[in-house]
Protein backbone atom coordinates (compact mmCIF):
# COMPACT_ATOMS: atom_id res chain seq x y z
CA UNK A 1 0.00 0.00 0.00
CA UNK A 2 2.81 2.29 0.85
CA UNK A 3 4.84 3.66 -1.99
CA UNK A 4 7.65 5.15 0.01
CA UNK A 5 9.02 1.96 1.47
CA UNK A 6 10.72 0.10 -1.29
CA UNK A 7 11.34 -3.11 0.56
CA UNK A 8 10.58 -6.43 -0.98
CA UNK A 9 8.02 -7.49 1.56
CA UNK A 10 5.88 -4.38 1.43
CA UNK A 11 5.79 -3.91 -2.33
CA UNK A 12 5.61 -7.38 -3.73
CA UNK A 13 2.64 -8.67 -5.59
CA UNK A 14 1.73 -12.21 -6.47
CA UNK A 15 1.17 -13.45 -9.97
CA UNK A 16 -0.26 -16.87 -10.50
CA UNK A 17 1.55 -19.01 -13.04
CA UNK A 18 0.23 -22.01 -14.94
CA UNK A 19 2.78 -24.05 -12.98
CA UNK A 20 0.66 -23.46 -9.88
CA UNK A 21 3.14 -21.38 -8.04
CA UNK A 22 2.73 -17.80 -7.02
CA UNK A 23 5.40 -15.68 -8.54
CA UNK A 24 6.32 -12.70 -6.43
CA UNK A 25 7.53 -9.65 -8.22
CA UNK A 26 8.58 -6.37 -6.76
CA UNK A 27 6.34 -3.54 -7.84
CA UNK A 28 8.37 -0.53 -8.92
CA UNK A 29 7.95 2.40 -6.54
CA UNK A 30 7.09 5.96 -7.45
CA UNK A 31 10.66 7.12 -7.06
CA UNK A 32 12.21 4.75 -9.56
CA UNK A 33 9.38 5.22 -12.02
CA UNK A 34 9.79 8.97 -11.84
CA UNK A 35 13.53 8.58 -12.27
CA UNK A 36 13.01 6.41 -15.35
CA UNK A 37 10.66 9.00 -16.85
CA UNK A 38 13.11 11.79 -16.12
CA UNK A 39 15.88 9.86 -17.85
CA UNK A 40 13.64 9.32 -20.88
CA UNK A 41 12.63 12.98 -20.92
CA UNK A 42 16.27 14.03 -20.63
CA UNK A 43 17.28 11.76 -23.47
CA UNK A 44 14.51 12.95 -25.77
CA UNK A 45 15.08 16.55 -24.75
CA UNK A 46 18.77 16.28 -25.54
CA UNK A 47 18.22 14.90 -29.04
CA UNK A 48 15.55 17.50 -29.78
CA UNK A 49 17.78 20.25 -28.42
CA UNK A 50 20.67 19.24 -30.65
CA UNK A 51 18.50 19.21 -33.77
CA UNK A 52 16.84 22.46 -32.73
CA UNK A 53 20.23 24.11 -32.32
CA UNK A 54 21.21 22.90 -35.78
CA UNK A 55 18.03 24.39 -37.24
CA UNK A 56 18.69 27.72 -35.54
CA UNK A 57 22.37 27.78 -36.48
CA UNK A 58 21.56 26.85 -40.05
CA UNK A 59 18.94 29.59 -40.16
CA UNK A 60 21.57 32.14 -39.11
CA UNK A 61 24.16 30.68 -41.43
CA UNK A 62 26.54 30.18 -38.51
CA UNK A 63 27.67 26.64 -39.09
CA UNK A 64 28.66 27.27 -42.65
CA UNK A 65 29.50 24.75 -45.28
CA UNK A 66 29.93 21.50 -43.45
CA UNK A 67 26.23 20.87 -43.05
CA UNK A 68 25.48 22.29 -46.45
CA UNK A 69 24.08 18.99 -47.65
CA UNK A 70 21.29 19.30 -45.10
CA UNK A 71 18.76 21.82 -46.24
CA UNK A 72 17.11 23.68 -43.44
CA UNK A 73 13.65 22.42 -44.39
CA UNK A 74 14.84 18.83 -44.08
CA UNK A 75 16.08 19.62 -40.61
CA UNK A 76 12.83 21.36 -39.73
CA UNK A 77 10.87 18.31 -40.80
CA UNK A 78 13.20 16.12 -38.77
CA UNK A 79 12.69 18.39 -35.78
CA UNK A 80 8.89 18.33 -36.09
CA UNK A 81 8.90 14.55 -36.45
CA UNK A 82 11.25 14.20 -33.49
CA UNK A 83 9.03 16.28 -31.23
CA UNK A 84 5.97 14.37 -32.35
CA UNK A 85 7.81 11.07 -32.16
CA UNK A 86 9.01 11.75 -28.66
CA UNK A 87 5.51 12.64 -27.51
CA UNK A 88 3.64 9.74 -29.05
CA UNK A 89 6.01 7.15 -30.48
CA UNK A 90 9.07 6.89 -28.23
CA UNK A 91 7.48 5.09 -25.26
CA UNK A 92 5.31 2.91 -27.49
CA UNK A 93 8.12 1.86 -29.76
CA UNK A 94 10.65 1.05 -27.06
CA UNK A 95 8.23 -0.74 -24.75
CA UNK A 96 7.12 -2.78 -27.72
CA UNK A 97 10.46 -3.81 -29.20
CA UNK A 98 12.36 -3.98 -25.90
CA UNK A 99 9.72 -6.08 -24.17
CA UNK A 100 8.39 -3.50 -21.75
CA UNK A 101 11.45 -1.32 -21.34
CA UNK A 102 12.44 2.16 -22.45
CA UNK A 103 16.04 3.37 -22.13
CA UNK A 104 15.11 5.02 -18.82
CA UNK A 105 13.38 1.91 -17.52
CA UNK A 106 16.32 -0.22 -18.60
CA UNK A 107 18.77 1.93 -16.65
CA UNK A 108 16.61 1.81 -13.53
CA UNK A 109 15.90 -1.92 -14.02
CA UNK A 110 12.16 -1.53 -14.50
CA UNK A 111 9.98 -3.52 -16.86
CA UNK A 112 6.34 -3.41 -17.86
CA UNK A 113 4.63 -6.80 -17.73
CA UNK A 114 1.03 -7.98 -17.92
CA UNK A 115 -0.63 -8.64 -14.58
CA UNK A 116 -0.49 -12.37 -15.29
CA UNK A 117 3.27 -12.14 -15.66
CA UNK A 118 3.37 -12.52 -19.42
CA UNK A 119 5.12 -10.02 -21.71
CA UNK A 120 3.25 -6.99 -23.02
CA UNK A 121 1.86 -6.94 -26.54
CA UNK A 122 1.72 -4.01 -28.92
CA UNK A 123 -1.84 -2.98 -28.09
CA UNK A 124 -1.14 -3.06 -24.32
CA UNK A 125 1.78 -0.75 -24.83
CA UNK A 126 -0.32 1.62 -26.93
CA UNK A 127 -3.09 1.66 -24.35
CA UNK A 128 -0.85 2.54 -21.45
CA UNK A 129 1.19 5.11 -23.35
CA UNK A 130 -1.41 7.00 -25.37
CA UNK A 131 -3.08 8.14 -22.16
CA UNK A 132 0.25 9.21 -20.69
CA UNK A 133 -0.42 12.94 -21.25
CA UNK A 134 -3.42 12.63 -18.95
CA UNK A 135 -2.15 10.49 -16.13
CA UNK A 136 1.61 11.04 -16.08
CA UNK A 137 2.83 14.21 -17.71
CA UNK A 138 1.80 17.81 -17.30
CA UNK A 139 -0.34 19.24 -14.54
CA UNK A 140 -2.58 16.19 -14.50
CA UNK A 141 0.39 13.98 -13.69
CA UNK A 142 -0.76 14.23 -10.10
CA UNK A 143 -3.53 11.78 -10.93
CA UNK A 144 -1.02 9.19 -12.08
CA UNK A 145 1.22 9.81 -9.10
CA UNK A 146 -1.71 9.41 -6.74
CA UNK A 147 -2.83 6.23 -8.47
CA UNK A 148 0.63 4.70 -8.15
CA UNK A 149 0.56 5.48 -4.43
CA UNK A 150 -2.94 4.22 -3.81
CA UNK A 151 -3.06 1.18 -6.06
CA UNK A 152 -1.63 -1.95 -4.49
CA UNK A 153 0.07 -2.91 -7.73
CA UNK A 154 1.26 0.62 -8.47
CA UNK A 155 -0.95 0.89 -11.54
CA UNK A 156 -1.84 4.25 -12.99
CA UNK A 157 -4.97 4.61 -15.12
CA UNK A 158 -3.13 3.58 -18.27
CA UNK A 159 -1.86 0.47 -16.52
CA UNK A 160 -5.37 -0.42 -15.41
CA UNK A 161 -6.62 -0.10 -18.96
CA UNK A 162 -3.82 -2.19 -20.40
CA UNK A 163 -3.77 -4.63 -17.42
CA UNK A 164 -0.08 -4.04 -16.96
CA UNK A 165 2.19 -3.28 -14.06
CA UNK A 166 5.71 -1.99 -13.75
CA UNK A 167 8.07 -4.21 -11.87
CA UNK A 168 11.53 -3.74 -10.49
CA UNK A 169 13.95 -6.41 -11.64
CA UNK A 170 16.50 -7.43 -9.09
CA UNK A 171 19.91 -8.15 -10.51
CA UNK A 172 20.79 -11.75 -9.81
CA UNK A 173 24.24 -11.95 -8.27
CA UNK A 174 25.19 -15.53 -7.57
CA UNK A 175 28.54 -14.49 -6.18
CA UNK A 176 26.99 -13.95 -2.78
CA UNK A 177 26.93 -17.73 -2.56
CA UNK A 178 30.56 -18.09 -3.54
CA UNK A 179 31.63 -18.91 -0.03
CA UNK A 180 29.76 -22.17 -0.30
CA UNK A 181 31.71 -23.33 -3.29
CA UNK A 182 35.01 -22.89 -1.55
CA UNK A 183 34.25 -23.86 2.03
CA UNK A 184 37.13 -23.04 4.35
CA UNK A 185 39.10 -26.16 5.11
CA UNK A 186 37.72 -28.05 8.02
CA UNK A 187 39.72 -27.91 11.18
CA UNK A 188 42.18 -30.72 11.33
CA UNK A 189 41.21 -33.71 13.37
CA UNK A 190 38.62 -32.60 15.84
CA UNK A 191 35.04 -33.61 15.13
CA UNK A 192 33.01 -30.45 14.85
CA UNK A 193 29.43 -30.62 16.10
CA UNK A 194 27.01 -29.12 13.57
CA UNK A 195 25.33 -25.88 14.46
CA UNK A 196 21.95 -25.14 12.95
CA UNK A 197 21.32 -21.68 11.59
CA UNK A 198 18.03 -20.70 10.03
CA UNK A 199 18.21 -19.70 6.35
CA UNK A 200 18.18 -15.96 7.03
CA UNK A 201 20.99 -16.22 9.54
CA UNK A 202 22.92 -18.44 7.19
CA UNK A 203 22.59 -16.00 4.32
CA UNK A 204 23.47 -13.08 6.53
CA UNK A 205 26.63 -14.81 7.67
CA UNK A 206 27.70 -15.73 4.16
CA UNK A 207 26.98 -12.33 2.79
CA UNK A 208 29.18 -10.78 5.40
CA UNK A 209 32.00 -13.24 4.81
CA UNK A 210 31.75 -12.67 1.10
CA UNK A 211 31.83 -8.93 1.29
CA UNK A 212 34.13 -8.32 4.22
CA UNK A 213 37.24 -7.78 2.13
CA UNK A 214 35.62 -4.85 0.31
CA UNK A 215 34.61 -3.08 3.51
CA UNK A 216 36.60 -0.38 5.27
CA UNK A 217 38.31 -1.83 8.34
CA UNK A 218 36.20 0.09 10.80
CA UNK A 219 32.90 -0.99 9.25
CA UNK A 220 34.19 -4.52 8.87
CA UNK A 221 34.98 -4.75 12.57
CA UNK A 222 31.71 -3.14 13.62
CA UNK A 223 29.62 -5.48 11.47
CA UNK A 224 31.56 -8.50 12.69
CA UNK A 225 30.88 -7.43 16.22
CA UNK A 226 27.15 -7.01 15.75
CA UNK A 227 26.87 -10.27 13.79
CA UNK A 228 28.77 -11.99 16.55
CA UNK A 229 26.27 -10.66 19.05
CA UNK A 230 23.23 -11.72 17.10
CA UNK A 231 24.46 -15.16 16.00
CA UNK A 232 25.87 -16.22 19.34
CA UNK A 233 22.60 -17.69 20.61
CA UNK A 234 22.72 -20.14 17.70
CA UNK A 235 25.94 -21.59 19.07
CA UNK A 236 24.50 -22.21 22.51
CA UNK A 237 25.67 -25.41 24.12
CA UNK A 238 28.80 -25.76 22.02
CA UNK A 239 32.34 -24.79 22.82
CA UNK A 240 31.98 -21.93 20.35
CA UNK A 241 29.58 -20.06 22.60
CA UNK A 242 32.31 -18.97 24.94
CA UNK A 243 35.15 -19.13 22.48
CA UNK A 244 37.70 -16.33 22.98
CA UNK A 245 38.12 -15.81 19.21
CA UNK A 246 37.88 -12.31 17.73
CA UNK A 247 34.43 -11.64 16.22
CA UNK A 248 35.51 -12.12 12.63
CA UNK A 249 37.43 -15.32 13.28
CA UNK A 250 34.53 -16.49 15.34
CA UNK A 251 32.20 -15.98 12.35
CA UNK A 252 34.57 -17.88 10.07
CA UNK A 253 34.62 -20.69 12.56
CA UNK A 254 30.82 -20.66 12.67
CA UNK A 255 30.62 -20.88 8.89
CA UNK A 256 32.79 -23.99 8.99
CA UNK A 257 30.48 -25.72 11.40
CA UNK A 258 27.17 -25.13 9.63
CA UNK B 1 18.22 -29.68 3.22
CA UNK B 2 20.22 -26.75 4.47
CA UNK B 3 20.30 -23.67 2.33
CA UNK B 4 23.96 -24.26 1.57
CA UNK B 5 23.36 -27.80 0.33
CA UNK B 6 20.37 -26.62 -1.71
CA UNK B 7 22.40 -23.93 -3.46
CA UNK B 8 25.38 -26.24 -3.97
CA UNK B 9 23.17 -28.86 -5.58
CA UNK B 10 21.14 -26.62 -7.91
CA UNK B 11 23.24 -23.60 -8.66
CA UNK B 12 24.70 -25.03 -11.91
CA UNK B 13 21.18 -25.52 -13.34
CA UNK B 14 20.09 -22.03 -12.33
CA UNK B 15 23.12 -20.45 -13.86
CA UNK B 16 22.69 -22.53 -17.01
CA UNK B 17 19.08 -21.30 -17.22
CA UNK B 18 20.25 -17.75 -16.73
CA UNK B 19 22.79 -18.06 -19.55
CA UNK B 20 20.22 -19.61 -21.87
CA UNK B 21 17.78 -16.81 -21.07
CA UNK B 22 20.42 -14.30 -22.04
CA UNK B 23 20.75 -16.04 -25.39
CA UNK B 24 17.04 -16.26 -26.15
CA UNK B 25 16.38 -12.71 -24.96
CA UNK B 26 18.98 -11.45 -27.40
CA UNK B 27 18.16 -13.66 -30.38
CA UNK B 28 14.49 -14.54 -29.99
CA UNK B 29 13.20 -18.11 -30.25
CA UNK B 30 13.93 -18.24 -33.98
CA UNK B 31 17.60 -17.74 -33.30
CA UNK B 32 17.73 -20.98 -31.32
CA UNK B 33 17.14 -24.63 -32.16
CA UNK B 34 14.94 -27.42 -30.91
CA UNK B 35 17.33 -29.03 -28.39
CA UNK B 36 17.99 -25.57 -26.97
CA UNK B 37 14.27 -24.93 -26.42
CA UNK B 38 13.78 -28.43 -24.96
CA UNK B 39 16.54 -27.83 -22.47
CA UNK B 40 15.18 -24.37 -21.68
CA UNK B 41 11.71 -25.63 -20.86
CA UNK B 42 13.12 -28.51 -18.83
CA UNK B 43 15.30 -26.13 -16.83
CA UNK B 44 12.32 -23.81 -16.41
CA UNK B 45 10.19 -26.58 -14.92
CA UNK B 46 13.04 -27.66 -12.70
CA UNK B 47 13.54 -24.15 -11.44
CA UNK B 48 9.83 -23.63 -10.75
CA UNK B 49 10.08 -26.74 -8.59
CA UNK B 50 13.08 -25.30 -6.78
CA UNK B 51 11.17 -22.08 -6.32
CA UNK B 52 8.25 -23.93 -4.77
CA UNK B 53 10.64 -25.74 -2.43
CA UNK B 54 12.43 -22.53 -1.51
CA UNK B 55 9.12 -20.82 -0.88
CA UNK B 56 8.33 -23.39 1.77
CA UNK B 57 11.73 -23.74 3.38
CA UNK B 58 13.71 -20.58 2.83
CA UNK B 59 11.26 -17.72 3.27
CA UNK B 60 12.75 -14.25 3.49
CA UNK B 61 16.06 -15.15 1.87
CA UNK B 62 17.83 -13.49 -1.03
CA UNK B 63 17.95 -16.85 -2.75
CA UNK B 64 14.15 -16.90 -2.90
CA UNK B 65 14.22 -13.46 -4.49
CA UNK B 66 16.70 -14.63 -7.10
CA UNK B 67 14.61 -17.67 -7.94
CA UNK B 68 11.48 -15.52 -8.33
CA UNK B 69 13.42 -13.29 -10.65
CA UNK B 70 14.79 -16.17 -12.66
CA UNK B 71 11.42 -17.89 -13.04
CA UNK B 72 9.81 -14.58 -14.02
CA UNK B 73 12.34 -14.08 -16.79
CA UNK B 74 11.95 -17.63 -18.05
CA UNK B 75 8.15 -17.36 -17.87
CA UNK B 76 8.42 -14.22 -19.94
CA UNK B 77 10.24 -16.09 -22.68
CA UNK B 78 8.11 -19.22 -22.62
CA UNK B 79 4.71 -17.53 -22.58
CA UNK B 80 5.28 -14.97 -25.31
CA UNK B 81 2.40 -13.11 -26.95
CA UNK B 82 1.70 -13.89 -30.57
CA UNK B 83 4.17 -12.34 -32.88
CA UNK B 84 2.87 -9.40 -34.85
CA UNK B 85 2.45 -10.72 -38.36
CA UNK B 86 1.44 -8.93 -41.53
CA UNK B 87 -1.77 -10.96 -41.34
CA UNK B 88 -2.57 -9.77 -37.82
CA UNK B 89 -1.80 -6.23 -38.88
CA UNK B 90 -4.10 -6.55 -41.89
CA UNK B 91 -6.87 -7.93 -39.73
CA UNK B 92 -6.39 -5.04 -37.32
CA UNK B 93 -6.85 -2.46 -40.06
CA UNK B 94 -9.48 -4.28 -42.13
CA UNK B 95 -11.70 -5.61 -39.38
CA UNK B 96 -10.87 -4.51 -35.88
CA UNK B 97 -10.81 -0.75 -36.37
CA UNK B 98 -14.17 -0.53 -38.24
CA UNK B 99 -15.71 -2.97 -35.75
CA UNK B 100 -14.65 -0.80 -32.84
CA UNK B 101 -16.15 2.30 -34.46
CA UNK B 102 -19.41 0.54 -35.35
CA UNK B 103 -19.79 -0.74 -31.81
CA UNK B 104 -19.59 2.80 -30.51
CA UNK B 105 -21.69 4.85 -32.89
CA UNK B 106 -23.39 6.71 -30.00
CA UNK B 107 -20.05 7.92 -28.66
CA UNK B 108 -19.04 9.09 -32.12
CA UNK B 109 -22.39 10.84 -32.48
CA UNK B 110 -21.89 12.69 -29.20
CA UNK B 111 -18.44 13.66 -30.35
CA UNK B 112 -19.89 15.06 -33.60
CA UNK B 113 -22.68 16.87 -31.74
CA UNK B 114 -20.23 18.65 -29.46
CA UNK B 115 -18.07 19.62 -32.42
CA UNK B 116 -21.12 20.99 -34.27
CA UNK B 117 -22.20 22.86 -31.15
CA UNK B 118 -18.78 24.46 -31.16
CA UNK B 119 -19.25 25.58 -34.76
CA UNK B 120 -22.73 26.92 -34.08
CA UNK B 121 -21.61 28.84 -31.05
CA UNK B 122 -18.60 30.20 -32.91
CA UNK B 123 -20.81 31.43 -35.73
CA UNK B 124 -23.31 33.11 -33.47
CA UNK B 125 -20.67 34.53 -31.13
CA UNK B 126 -18.99 36.46 -33.93
CA UNK B 127 -22.35 37.61 -35.22
CA UNK B 128 -23.12 38.92 -31.76
CA UNK B 129 -19.74 40.53 -31.17
CA UNK B 130 -16.85 40.42 -33.60
CA UNK B 131 -14.27 40.98 -30.86
CA UNK B 132 -14.77 37.37 -29.73
CA UNK B 133 -12.48 36.41 -32.59
CA UNK B 134 -9.51 38.13 -30.98
CA UNK B 135 -9.79 35.78 -28.02
CA UNK B 136 -9.28 32.60 -30.00
CA UNK B 137 -7.45 33.55 -33.21
CA UNK B 138 -3.83 34.71 -33.41
CA UNK B 139 -3.22 38.34 -34.36
CA UNK B 140 -1.57 37.61 -37.69
CA UNK B 141 -4.63 35.72 -38.88
CA UNK B 142 -6.97 38.45 -37.60
CA UNK B 143 -5.05 41.24 -39.32
CA UNK B 144 -5.01 39.54 -42.68
CA UNK B 145 -8.75 38.83 -42.49
CA UNK B 146 -9.44 42.46 -41.52
CA UNK B 147 -7.49 43.59 -44.57
CA UNK B 148 -9.58 41.29 -46.73
CA UNK B 149 -6.89 38.71 -47.46
CA UNK B 150 -6.55 34.99 -46.72
CA UNK B 151 -3.94 34.36 -44.03
CA UNK B 152 -3.01 31.11 -45.74
CA UNK B 153 -1.35 32.90 -48.65
CA UNK B 154 1.17 34.48 -46.30
CA UNK B 155 1.95 31.31 -44.41
CA UNK B 156 2.25 28.90 -47.30
CA UNK B 157 4.44 31.21 -49.36
CA UNK B 158 6.97 31.40 -46.54
CA UNK B 159 6.90 27.84 -45.22
CA UNK B 160 7.75 25.09 -47.72
CA UNK B 161 4.84 22.69 -48.24
CA UNK B 162 6.68 19.58 -46.92
CA UNK B 163 7.46 21.37 -43.66
CA UNK B 164 3.93 22.72 -43.41
CA UNK B 165 2.37 19.31 -44.02
CA UNK B 166 4.57 17.74 -41.34
CA UNK B 167 3.65 20.48 -38.92
CA UNK B 168 -0.05 20.14 -39.72
CA UNK B 169 -0.35 16.41 -39.39
CA UNK B 170 1.82 16.13 -36.28
CA UNK B 171 -0.13 18.80 -34.47
CA UNK B 172 -3.48 17.43 -35.64
CA UNK B 173 -2.62 13.91 -34.55
CA UNK B 174 -1.51 15.31 -31.19
CA UNK B 175 -4.86 17.05 -30.80
CA UNK B 176 -6.77 13.92 -31.78
CA UNK B 177 -4.82 11.64 -29.47
CA UNK B 178 -5.22 14.13 -26.64
CA UNK B 179 -8.96 14.10 -27.29
CA UNK B 180 -8.80 10.33 -26.90
CA UNK B 181 -6.66 10.39 -23.76
CA UNK B 182 -8.90 13.13 -22.36
CA UNK B 183 -11.57 10.47 -21.94
CA UNK B 184 -9.85 9.59 -18.69
CA UNK B 185 -10.73 13.02 -17.32
CA UNK B 186 -14.32 11.73 -17.49
CA UNK B 187 -14.57 13.25 -20.96
CA UNK B 188 -14.09 16.86 -19.86
CA UNK B 189 -10.89 17.39 -21.81
CA UNK B 190 -12.28 15.52 -24.82
CA UNK B 191 -15.36 17.73 -24.89
CA UNK B 192 -13.21 20.82 -24.44
CA UNK B 193 -10.92 19.94 -27.34
CA UNK B 194 -13.81 19.07 -29.66
CA UNK B 195 -15.72 22.18 -28.69
CA UNK B 196 -12.71 24.46 -29.04
CA UNK B 197 -11.87 23.15 -32.51
CA UNK B 198 -15.47 23.52 -33.64
CA UNK B 199 -15.69 26.98 -32.10
CA UNK B 200 -12.54 28.10 -33.89
CA UNK B 201 -13.92 26.89 -37.22
CA UNK B 202 -17.22 28.68 -36.59
CA UNK B 203 -15.47 31.91 -35.69
CA UNK B 204 -13.24 31.79 -38.78
CA UNK B 205 -16.17 31.08 -41.08
CA UNK B 206 -18.32 33.88 -39.73
CA UNK B 207 -15.47 36.37 -39.61
CA UNK B 208 -14.42 35.59 -43.19
CA UNK B 209 -18.03 35.98 -44.27
CA UNK B 210 -18.07 39.45 -42.68
CA UNK B 211 -15.03 40.47 -44.71
CA UNK B 212 -16.03 38.90 -48.02
CA UNK B 213 -13.68 35.94 -47.74
CA UNK B 214 -16.27 33.16 -47.33
CA UNK B 215 -15.59 31.81 -50.82
CA UNK B 216 -11.83 31.67 -50.37
CA UNK B 217 -11.98 30.06 -46.94
CA UNK B 218 -14.43 27.40 -48.13
CA UNK B 219 -12.22 26.69 -51.11
CA UNK B 220 -9.26 26.33 -48.79
CA UNK B 221 -11.08 23.95 -46.42
CA UNK B 222 -12.80 21.91 -49.14
CA UNK B 223 -9.90 19.59 -49.88
CA UNK B 224 -8.95 18.46 -46.41
CA UNK B 225 -11.69 19.67 -44.07
CA UNK B 226 -14.08 16.73 -44.18
CA UNK B 227 -11.38 14.13 -43.59
CA UNK B 228 -9.68 16.13 -40.86
CA UNK B 229 -12.86 16.86 -38.95
CA UNK B 230 -14.04 13.25 -39.30
CA UNK B 231 -10.79 11.90 -37.89
CA UNK B 232 -10.90 14.19 -34.88
CA UNK B 233 -14.52 13.28 -34.25
CA UNK B 234 -13.67 9.57 -34.34
CA UNK B 235 -10.77 10.03 -31.91
CA UNK B 236 -13.02 12.12 -29.68
CA UNK B 237 -15.53 9.29 -29.86
CA UNK B 238 -12.80 7.00 -28.51
CA UNK B 239 -12.32 9.45 -25.66
CA UNK B 240 -16.03 9.37 -24.87
CA UNK B 241 -15.98 5.58 -24.82
CA UNK B 242 -13.36 5.80 -22.06
CA UNK B 243 -15.32 8.46 -20.23
CA UNK B 244 -18.56 6.52 -20.45
CA UNK B 245 -16.84 3.39 -19.17
CA UNK B 246 -15.40 5.29 -16.22
CA UNK B 247 -18.78 6.76 -15.36
CA UNK B 248 -21.02 3.79 -16.20
CA UNK B 249 -19.01 0.58 -15.97
CA UNK B 250 -22.24 -1.47 -16.11
CA UNK B 251 -22.09 -4.96 -14.69
CA UNK B 252 -18.30 -5.06 -14.66
CA UNK B 253 -16.06 -3.57 -12.05
CA UNK B 254 -14.75 -0.20 -13.16
CA UNK B 255 -11.31 -1.67 -13.61
CA UNK B 256 -12.42 -4.59 -15.79
CA UNK B 257 -14.76 -2.41 -17.84
CA UNK B 258 -11.93 0.01 -18.53
CA UNK B 259 -9.62 -2.79 -19.62
CA UNK B 260 -12.32 -4.24 -21.89
CA UNK B 261 -13.53 -1.04 -23.55
CA UNK B 262 -10.11 0.60 -23.60
CA UNK B 263 -9.00 -1.95 -26.16
CA UNK B 264 -11.76 -0.77 -28.53
CA UNK B 265 -11.32 2.90 -27.76
CA UNK B 266 -7.64 2.83 -28.62
CA UNK B 267 -8.50 1.34 -32.01
CA UNK B 268 -10.76 4.32 -32.64
CA UNK B 269 -7.94 6.67 -31.69
CA UNK B 270 -5.55 4.92 -34.07
CA UNK B 271 -8.06 5.25 -36.92
CA UNK B 272 -7.31 8.96 -36.98
CA UNK B 273 -3.60 8.62 -37.74
CA UNK B 274 -3.62 7.75 -41.47
CA UNK B 275 -6.54 10.11 -42.11
CA UNK B 276 -4.77 13.03 -40.47
CA UNK B 277 -1.52 12.39 -42.31
CA UNK B 278 -3.45 12.45 -45.59
CA UNK B 279 -5.37 15.56 -44.57
CA UNK B 280 -2.16 17.32 -43.53
CA UNK B 281 -0.54 16.65 -46.89
CA UNK B 282 -3.60 17.89 -48.80
CA UNK B 283 -3.81 20.98 -46.62
CA UNK B 284 -0.21 21.90 -47.37
CA UNK B 285 0.16 20.80 -50.98
CA UNK B 286 -3.27 21.07 -52.59
CA UNK B 287 -5.48 23.42 -50.55
CA UNK B 288 -3.32 26.57 -51.04
CA UNK B 289 -2.59 25.69 -54.69
CA UNK B 290 -4.33 27.17 -57.72
CA UNK B 291 -6.00 23.95 -58.74
CA UNK B 292 -9.65 24.36 -59.81
CA UNK B 293 -12.16 24.58 -57.01
CA UNK B 294 -14.28 21.69 -58.23
CA UNK B 295 -11.25 19.40 -58.01
CA UNK B 296 -10.66 20.31 -54.39
CA UNK B 297 -14.32 19.82 -53.54
CA UNK B 298 -14.48 16.43 -55.29
CA UNK B 299 -11.25 15.31 -53.61
CA UNK B 300 -12.43 16.40 -50.18
CA UNK B 301 -15.84 14.78 -50.47
CA UNK B 302 -14.43 11.57 -51.94
CA UNK B 303 -11.83 11.14 -49.21
CA UNK B 304 -14.34 11.96 -46.49
CA UNK B 305 -16.87 9.58 -48.01
CA UNK B 306 -14.39 6.75 -48.39
CA UNK B 307 -13.27 7.22 -44.79
CA UNK B 308 -16.80 6.92 -43.43
CA UNK B 309 -17.62 4.01 -45.75
CA UNK B 310 -14.51 2.23 -44.48
CA UNK B 311 -15.40 2.82 -40.84
CA UNK B 312 -19.11 2.09 -41.03
CA UNK B 313 -19.51 -0.57 -43.69
CA UNK B 314 -16.33 -2.57 -44.25
CA UNK B 315 -14.78 -5.38 -42.26
CA UNK B 316 -16.55 -8.43 -41.00
CA UNK B 317 -18.96 -8.06 -38.10
CA UNK B 318 -17.27 -8.87 -34.81
CA UNK B 319 -19.23 -12.11 -34.29
CA UNK B 320 -18.10 -13.60 -37.60
CA UNK B 321 -14.51 -12.50 -37.11
CA UNK B 322 -14.46 -14.17 -33.72
CA UNK B 323 -15.94 -17.40 -35.02
CA UNK B 324 -13.30 -17.94 -37.69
Amino acid sequence: MNGTSGTWESRKTELELPEEIDLQVEVANVGSRTLAILIDLGLGGLVIFVVYSLVVLLGHNVVGEWVGWLSSSTLEIVLLLLIFGFQWVYFNLFEWIWNGQTPGKRLVHLRVIKIDGSPVSGIDVLLRNLVRPIDTLGPMGLIGLLMIFVNKKGQRLGDLMARTLVIHEIAIDWSIFDQIENPPEAMSGAVVPGIRLNPEQWELLHRYLNRRKELPDEVRARLADSLHQSLRPAARGTDLERSPLLPEDWLLELAKRT
Amino acid sequence: MTLGAFVRKNRPQWQRLETMLGVIEARGPRGTNRPFLRELTALYRGTTGDLAYAQTHYRGTTLLLFLHQLVARAHNQIYRPHRLTARAMGNFVRNEIPQAVREHVPAVTWSAIIFLMGIALGLSAVQFDERVASVILPNSVLNSIYSGQMWTGGIFSVVPAPVASTFLFTSNISVALLAFAGGLSCGLLTALILFQNGFMLGVVLRLCANYGLLGSVLEFIAGHGVLEISAIIIAGGGGFVLANTLLHPGSFSRRDALAKEGRKAVRMALACVPALITAGCIEAFISPSHLPVWLKVVLGLTLGGVYWLYLLFTGRPAAIAKAT
